[in-house]
């Protein structure tokens, strides 16, 4: 009676359309409680006594095949919740060994989910996909294939490889297809193991069934992105299956959404927009299938725009035409011109994209890419600053670098600031309009340099010491090359206060480190001290010096002034001493001796 | 010479040094499983209340980066309004993720929606990862039947199943429906005589 209750809440549970699911009262018992747990702390409570009883359970002899099956399937679902059970491991591997498929599979299914292919048990598994490879069921030899695509490294390549160039040619085309994707995966791992067997990729392209085919593009992509000019053979071939999916002569098994074979489309607009690039001839051909596709795409469905998107990437990327330029144009003022906020977004990517061909694009979506630029999304407002970097000019570079400088102080993700901050210094450099405009620069971008500080110290890689670099050239560069500006520069004391806050905060940071730039940095500084000695002497006789000033000046005169020799180190000292004499109730100045 | 910070430079200096050849030799590491431009990284399916029923990592992550990679795209994606991007940038990647709400809870008012999130290379097609979602949401719903949070629940490893038809190595494999939907059966019925026959 108890049984056929189980049974019959299992088949209620799990059985819509699924099969009996053969899970034990137990496991149903163990995931709802873990649905119905209030908290992670009770979540992981739960888990571990599951662990813990699954370890005893487990080392018994003599435990059934089935009742093995589902230990296998609760230590998968503990991993997956992120608690280890590496002591199931070698049980999985095992039941990779059985001869039923049902157990073979789950042992592959565990064994894939549970180790990486640099684990020590993979030598355990290997023969047994060897084995499994040859054999006469072809769903064997999937599971077989799909294990093989995650855990051969580079050192067991050789080992299936022969056996996966066989599968190629297998009469089930789930057979080849998979050992399409297997030979990718090993490509991938080791390009040189596999480099005799390419051609089998260009053979595969030439299948009957299209599914093989569709996979076939993976690997050719990336083939082709490593090496263009050996596959420009292919494009002729490229375009026709182009045609030929357009034109709706694939099965309709391949339809999504009323779009045929949107996503073979896709894959071959991607790898075209490669053959293409920079190739008068390749692009030809392309063009009149690009046309058609434009035509007939159904703007209405998010598929369609997936592949109106791509179309806009390819045209963007091979050698230009005018016709399609203008009909991506037209694609992207209605991206841009939609409520829904992911067309929007792929509206502001297209549009960076063309803008690299024709810049005038941008004008007409101005009021567009602003409304973007103020939306709450933040998606979409990056979306926009990156496009804002492709299109500044000399004209537009204050306002932009000041909007670019203001998101970034307002964000958290310190990943995305520093990226903010270097492009904020590459425009900079790139378009600064006057040395006005740069000092205020700095002045604003002291404040961000400090956050930008507290970044150095946790980041460690070479860009945030470029941005340094750069911008410590921007202030001491944009002192001004003429002695009048620079006087009234050198009066203001609060840049003065900067540059030496900025000063003893790289020496702070890279203080004993030998970093190249580090150097640089140290040494455009001290350059621009010493010439700084001259006017600082001359302003020291001047009464009145408000006293922070002072200090920056003593310590600049007591670090550089004797350094290129013009002045002895008593006269230097002589001058100091007026000084303190006139200051005598400020102590800090006193320290700066 | 007036030493401003003289203790923390050396300390922070070699922490520099450290930390920068690390970032450097774990970037050379990352670049080398980037080698294909285009792939999915991994593909994680949560519970408005951020519980995890579904994860298939295609690059490599420890479990303890693994926990670390849920609770953050928990955090940043389970706070979006209904009408921002399907998109997020996340460490200079990006996550794709779209919210499922079974046809049946709708019907019966019960607010249990499922996320599926992948996450891709930054210059990936996202629309087209947004329509790959919603294909693997179309043949669960064509095996489980308008499948729901539960149906998930239960049947995570036939999910694992169907899920390793339509992605393979982090790459799109069938994109036909019904060659999936044959496959699977095909298994599913060697299944059931293997069960039946236990008994």
């Amino acid at each position: 009676m108890e049984q056929l209750k189980t049974i019959g809440r299992e088949l209620a549970m799990g059985s819509q359309g699924g099969g009996w699911t053969g899970q034990s009262k137990e496991f149903l018992d163990l995931v709802k409680s873990i649905g119905e747990a209030r908290s992670k702390a009770e979540e992981d409570r739960i888990i571990l006594r599951e662990i813990e009883s699954l370890r005893r359970r487990i080392a018994e002899p003599d435990v059934p095949r089935r009742r093995m099956k589902e230990y296998i399937i609760r230590l998968v679902y503990a991993e997956m919740l992120g608690h280890d059970a590496s002591f199931g491991y070698i049980h999985a591997v095992k039941m990779t060994h059985d001869d039923s498929l049902s157990l073979k599979r789950t042992g592959y299914l565990a064994v894939t989910l549970f180790l990486s292919d640099d684990h020590d048990l993979i030598i355990l598994i290997v023969n047994t996909i060897q084995k499994d490879l040859r054999s006469d069921n072809y769903l064997i030899v999937c599971a077989a294939l799909t294990a093989a695509c995650k855990l051969i490294n580079e050192e067991t390549i050789p080992a299936v490889l022969p056996q996966v160039v066989d599968l190629l040619a297998h009469p089930k085309e789930a057979v080849r297809k998979k050992a399409v994707m297997a030979l990718h995966r090993f490509y991938q791992r080791s390009p040189a193991s596999v480099s005799h067997l390419i051609s089998n990729f260009r053979k595969r392209l030439c299948d009957n069934d299209p599914g093989v085919m569709g996979a076939t593009l993976c690997p050719l992509f990336d083939l082709i992105t490593a090496d263009v000019n050996s596959y420009k053979d292919l494009v002729i071939s490229f375009v026709s299956i182009l045609k030929q999916v357009a034109e709706r002569r694939l099965p309709k098994a391949y339809d999504y959404h009323q779009m045929a074979a949107p996503f073979i489309q896709i894959k071959l607009l991607k790898i075209l927009a490669l053959l293409g690039s920079g190739d008068k001839q390749a692009s030809g051909h392309i063009y009149n299938v690009l046309g058609d596709i434009f035509r007939k795409c159904e703007s209405s469905s998010n598929i369609g725009n997936a592949v109106l998107y791509e179309c806009i990437c390819c045209v963007s990327s091979i050698y230009p035409n005018a016709k399609l330029l203008d009909a991506a144009a037209e694609s992207t003022s209605k991206f841009l011109k939609s409520e829904s906020h992911n067309l929007k977004y792929l509206g502001i990517d297209a549009l960076g994209r063309l803008i690299k061909i024709n810049p005038d694009v941008a004008e007409e979506h101005q009021l567009a890419v602003i409304d973007c630029l103020e939306d709450p999304d933040d998606t979409l407002k990056r979306k926009t600053f990156e496009l804002l970097y492709k299109m500044t000019k000399s004209t537009n570079v204050e306002v932009i670098v000041d909007r670019m400088i203001d998101y970034m102080i307002s964000i958290n993700d310190n990943h995305y600031k520093t990226e903010i901050a270097s492009r904020c210094v590459e425009l900079a450099e790139q378009f600064a309009p006057s040395n006005q405009w740069f000092i205020q620069f700095s002045v604003s971008n002291n404040f961000t340099f400090q956050t930008m500080n507290k970044v150095f110290e946790h980041a460690g890689d070479l860009v945030n010491v470029r941005v340094a670099h750069n911008l410590m050239r921007l202030i001491a560069e944009g002192f001004g090359e003429d002695d009048e500006g620079a006087d009234s520069q050198l009066r203001s004391s609060a840049f003065n206060i900067e540059l030496l806050f900025l000063h003893s905060e790289l020496e702070f940071i890279y203080g004993n480190s030998t970093h190249i730039a580090a150097k640089i940095l140290n040494n455009i500084l001290c350059n621009k001290f010493l010439k700084m000695v001259n006017s600082y002497l001359r302003i020291l006789g001047e009464p009145k010096l408000p006293s922070l000033f002072l200090q920056v000046i003593c310590w600049v005169l007591g670090e550089y002034g004797t350094a290129d020799g013009k002045y002895s180190a008593s006269y230097i000292i002589g001058k100091l001493c007026d000084v303190t004499e006139a200051h005598l109730c400020n102590d800090t100045v006193k320290v700066y001796f | 010479m007036v030493r401003l910070y003289p203790n923390r430079c050396q300390l922070v200096g070699s922490a520099f040094i450290s930390g920068f050849l690390i970032s450097l030799v774990r970037s050379f590491i990352i670049d080398y499983y980037l080698f294909c431009s285009f792939q999915i990284h991994f593909v994680i399916l949560i519970s408005r209340q951020g519980k995890v029923r579904l994860t298939k990592w295609y690059s490599p992550y420890q479990q303890k980066e693994r926990s670390t990679v849920i609770r953050e795209l928990s955090g940043l994606i389970l706070t979006r309004g209904p009408k921002l991007c399907n998109f997020v940038e996340w460490k200079g990647f990006k996550v794709v993720y779209r919210r499922h709400d079974s046809i049946i809870l709708v019907i019966l008012n019960l607010y249990a929606s499922l996320y599926f999130c992948i996450c891709i290379d930054p210059d990936d097609n996202e629309l087209e990862i947004l329509e790959i979602i919603h294909h693997f949401v179309e043949i669960l719903d064509r095996y489980f039947g308008s499948v729901c949070e539960l149906d998930l629940i239960f049947n995570f490893h036939k999910a694992y199943y169907i899920l390793d038809e339509i992605l393979i190595a982090g790459e799109l494999q069938e994109s036909s429906k019904k060659t999936v939907a044959r496959l699977i059966a095909a298994q599913v019925n060697v299944t059931e005589r293997c069960v039946s026959l236990a008994f």
